[in-house]
């Protein structure tokens, strides 16, 4: 077959409509770009509130702004860098790039990048308005309590920040579960994981973390939500709260992000260097090591952001010397680099002028991060504009200039021209200088004593100069960063054009059409060891022709290959879902949930978050295949099935992943439990809590008997009996189950309100009950797949899914009704603590 | 005779000689936060903390024998040795991690 006729074929299968058909978008190229433009945008937003707090500060005694004005631009300024630009911009990296660099179509689960995107959007823009109506978050981008408790933030500022932010955590969250699980299953043939590009590894490792670093701090929003809004004070210390729980539960997410945003930007150094340096990259299965001991430490050293609050020094020794052993990893990545520039034969080009950036910028920041690793130095230079410039130098060197080495890096795949040097190198200097001057500075004016976070200062306490310097060089910066986007936008039409790989990588996203088709390759690639050192550019013509495997079309499905996880090997055809309007629907469900709650109109809520569920599991019906088919040709002779008929498929291990988030956010839930028995003021309570053990016992019963009629049903289906009865069973067992839960909701004592001995109790059953009801949500979705014959002896994932949920939701429960059931003991062991 | 794939069971290992070290740290943080809310004696407490970690040294010390110390499984394709090396290395990197982020600092006063 001719290269043009199977360009057309597959275009015609998997190219998104014009006009508001764009809406329904699903493809990874599409919704990687507009991932990567929304979070230019809001970094541009971003960017003139941090001018805005420059100008503040750059004179004392300054009239620019008031206080409540400079508090919402500098929290907003934080919060939007990091939740809004950061995250998403390393997310559209991921979604653009990683299938093409792994030599597949898409990611596994389309619709989820859709709905991802579409949360992140619409999160994020209320965020922005909330700023336009003067009612953003004013309490700093970490919204500690007490100060962000309605006592003393009665608006809905706060309110924003917790509703904004989770939405867009939930993005972040069904993005890192796709990425995990479409890493692990869809790459080239024969990409076995030794041979995968380490940018693979990279994004894997970075995906796994934020699993499981993202729970706690969706947690910690939802029970300040909840404290705000329903008054249960977890973090109120007169009613048995702690104000400290909360930044457990933050920094639980927030050390790790440092390292989440980091490691997908190292990824892109390790594949830009050793292109680069004209050699393969030195060091690789060291560099896998470290980012697995990386990503652990990094989870291990949440508590040193919280030297000063009082911890016994003992315990604030671990967190110390993890904080100072976590350069180790980080060094050998470093190391790794320069050992691949030393042996290779660098050439010069832009990319590489921002590699040199983040080399200056990021060893700098890892410096100061050593000292304040440094309890004794930590505690003097606590919440002090050092801190400031530590963690610009560390988010900005990890992620600003290895970003833009990355787009002058990639940026030809998209417009087939490269920089226009006159521009790019002059906007690098004024970048690099720019930073610079605006950064440094503020070591020296925080180790003189100027605090993080005042809206003006004196003009006699010596900090004058160095603030105004500070400002001109924020100044600097942004011009160097007007420049760079002139220089981007110039590329498409003065660029210098170029041939396919202009750059002889040796990665798979060169080895396709430029820009890249919606199918992205015309046939996937194969993996061997021969092939590992050429060109990809050499391949690309054999790969459009439809030489390697899936180069055809068939029934207008858009396919790609599932592999074996470790070798590589091809193993299940996936057939992946057309364009919809469903998830930009289902966002939009969301989104009115989110604003209902924000301005308490919380029976609309509930109605929201009951027709998103139900687009959920709309978005199922038209999932899968209606008949069995059995292996399948993809070419090269090899036959697979596709992945309805597998036991291995995406959707069983995308459950998988998701539960190990869930499981993040129970345990979180249960330590905070813990801690608060341990720590919090004004325990025990004066009620003394007597849980119902009968009802305990009916719910933990009831979820058991629904976890054994799940397994009934699949048994029923594998011998041709009917599932129905069984999934009915299920049903009912589960409604006992909430029953239940709702009952000792109902008889907690001290009342939930009254203290956080009660609030906690509530917050176990709440999430034992939820879990049932989205139990019902899967047993509903199987009755309407089996009716419409989706579901098969063959094809029986969605019962072995719903077996895999009502297992997890019987063990949590038993946990949780556990602990609901040991309070009255945990409250008497209270009495002999001194 | 053809290697085998590496069974995907086997990528667990990559997670654990670092998941022992976050179990030590949750392990020795919560004994001594409830060590020191209880006012346990330092002797008794120390006593604790230095047993918690002894559990977990001899967990890697387990698990670097079964793996440290045996060769690549050679029925297994190029992986297995690729997957071998980077447990063994991060069971290696995970012990150092346990003994010096851990170790030396419970000879420090216990609830100062």
């Amino acid at each position: 077959m001719s290269a043009l006729r199977l360009h057309r074929e597959l275009a015609a299968i998997w190219a998104t409509g014009p006009g508001l058909q764009r809406l329904a978008a699903v493809n990874h190229s599409v919704i990687g770009l507009r991932f990567m433009a929304t979070a230019f945008v809001f970094f541009a937003i971003g960017g003139v509130l941090g001018m805005l707090t420059r100008v503040q500060l750059a004179t004392p005694d300054s009239d620019f702004m008031d206080p409540e004005t400079y508090n919402q631009v500098f929290t907003v300024h934080g919060s939007m860098m990091l939740f809004l630009f950061a995250i998403p911009m390393i997310e559209g990296v991921a979604v653009y790039l990683t299938p093409k660099i792994l030599g597949t179509r898409d990611f596994a689960f389309p619709r989820l990048t859709a709905y991802g995107y579409w949360c992140y959007l619409f999160g994020g823009t209320i965020i922005t308005l909330s700023l336009v109506f003067g009612v953003a978050p004013n309490g700093g981008w970490f919204m500690y309590t007490p100060l962000s408790s309605n006592v003393y933030t009665p608006g809905v500022n706060a309110d924003v920040w917790l509703l904004g932010v989770t939405f867009v955590e939930i993005s972040a969250l069904t993005l890192a579960v796709e990425i995990v699980v479409s890493i692990l299953k869809m790459r080239a043939p024969g990409m076995a994981l030794d041979r995968m590009p380490i940018f693979g590894w990279y994004m894997l490792v970075t995906a796994l973390m934020m699993v499981v670093a993202f729970p706690p701090l969706i947690l910690g929003s939802i029970l300040l939500e909840t404290e705000r809004a329903f008054g249960l004070p977890f973090f109120d210390p007169k009613r048995g709260g702690d104000a400290l729980l909360w930044q457990h539960l933050f920094w639980l997410f927030g050390h790790p992000d440092v390292y989440i945003i980091f490691l997908p930007m190292a990824g892109a150094l390790s594949t830009i260097i050793p292109v680069f340096a004209n050699r393969r990259l030195v060091g690789y299965r060291a560099i896998v090591v470290a980012i697995i001991a990386l990503a652990f430490v990094s989870f291990g050293i949440w508590v040193h952001h919280m030297f000063t609050v009082g911890i016994p020094h003992l315990a604030l020794a671990f967190f110390s010397a993890g904080s100072a052993i976590v350069a180790v990893p980080t060094s050998v990545q470093i190391f790794a680099w320069l050992a691949t520039l030393a042996h290779g034969r660098p050439r010069w080009d832009v990319p590489m002028l921002y590699v040199f950036g983040f080399f200056f910028i990021f060893a700098l920041g890892g410096l100061t991060g050593v000292m304040l690793a440094i309890v004794p130095f930590n505690w003097q230079a606590h919440d002090s504009y050092f801190v400031v410039a530590h963690f610009h130098y560390v988010v900005a060197g990890a992620l600003a200039f290895p970003m833009l080495a990355a787009f002058y890096y990639w940026l030809p795949l998209l417009t087939g021209r490269t920089a226009v040097h006159r521009l790019s190198v002059p906007a690098f200097w004024l970048v690099f200088i720019g930073f610079n001057l605006t950064f440094f500075l503020m070591h020296l004016v925080g180790l003189l004593g100027m605090p993080r976070r005042i809206y003006t200062y004196p003009g006699d306490v010596g900090w004058n100069w160095l603030n105004l310097l500070s400002s001109v060089g924020g100044f600097i910066m942004t011009i160097g960063f007007g420049l760079v986007v002139i220089d981007l936008l110039a590329q498409f039409r003065y660029g210098r054009r170029v041939r396919r790989d202009p750059w002889r990588a040796t990665t798979f996203e060169w080895a396709m059409p430029i820009p890249p088709a919606p199918y992205a390759f015309a046939s996937l690639p194969q993996v061997g060891t021969a092939a590992d050192d050429s060109a990809a550019g050499e391949r690309a013509l054999s790969l459009a022709r439809g030489e390697g495997y899936l180069g055809f079309a068939r029934n207008g499905w858009q396919e790609t290959l599932g592999v074996h996880m470790t070798s590589g090997a091809p193993e299940q055809l996936i057939v992946l879902p057309r364009p919809t309007y469903l998830p930009l629907c289902t966002a939009l469900a969301t989104a009115t949930a989110v604003l209902a709650m924000l301005f308490q109109f919380y029976a609309l809520t509930l109605a929201a978050a009951l027709l998103t569920a139900g687009l959920f599991v709309l978005a199922g019906q038209s999932a899968g295949l209606a008949r069995d088919y059995g292996p399948l040709p993809v070419g090269h002779g090899v036959s697979v099935p596709p992945h309805t008929e597998v036991a291995g498929a995406p959707p069983w291990w995308a459950l998988i992943f998701t539960l190990v988030a869930d499981g993040t956010l129970f345990a979180s839930l249960v330590f905070g439990t813990f801690y608060l028995w341990i720590a919090a003021p004004n325990w025990p309570a004066a009620a003394t809590p007597a849980p119902d053990l009968m009802l305990a016992l009916a719910a933990i019963v009831a979820l058991v008997v629904a976890a054994a009629a799940a397994r009934g049903s699949l048994r029923a289906l594998a011998t041709g009996g009917s599932a129905r009865g069984w999934i009915a069973l299920a049903m009912l067992a589960l409604l006992a189950a909430i029953a239940a839960c709702v009952a000792l909701i109902g008889g907690i004592a001290p009342p939930p309100r009254e203290h956080a001995l009660g609030a906690t109790a509530a917050a176990l059953l709440f999430y034992v009950a939820v879990h049932a009801g989205i139990g019902l949500l899967f047993l509903v979705s199987n009755l309407l797949r089996l009716g419409a014959g989706l579901v098969s002896p063959l094809r029986s994932m969605d019962l072995r899914l719903t077996r895999l949920w009502l297992d997890y939701t019987a063990m949590t429960a038993v946990i949780a009704l556990g602990l609901v059931l040991a309070l009255p003991l945990l409250v008497a062991m209270l009495g002999p603590r001194p | 005779m053809s290697a085998r794939p590496v069974p995907p069971r086997r990528l667990w290992w990559l997670l654990a000689g670092f998941g022992v070290w976050c179990s030590a740290l949750v392990f020795l943080y919560a004994v001594h936060a409830i060590g020191c809310a209880f006012a346990w004696p330092a002797g008794a407490l120390r006593l604790a903390l230095a047993i918690v970690l002894l559990v977990h040294l001899i967990a890697i010390g387990w698990m670097w024998r079964d793996h440290g110390t045996a060769s690549p499984d050679p029925s297994l394709d190029s992986t297995g040795a690729f997957l071998h090396t980077v447990i063994v290395w991060t069971l290696i990197a995970a012990l150092v991690t346990i003994v010096l982020t851990l170790g030396p600092t419970l000879a420090l006063a216990t609830c100062v």
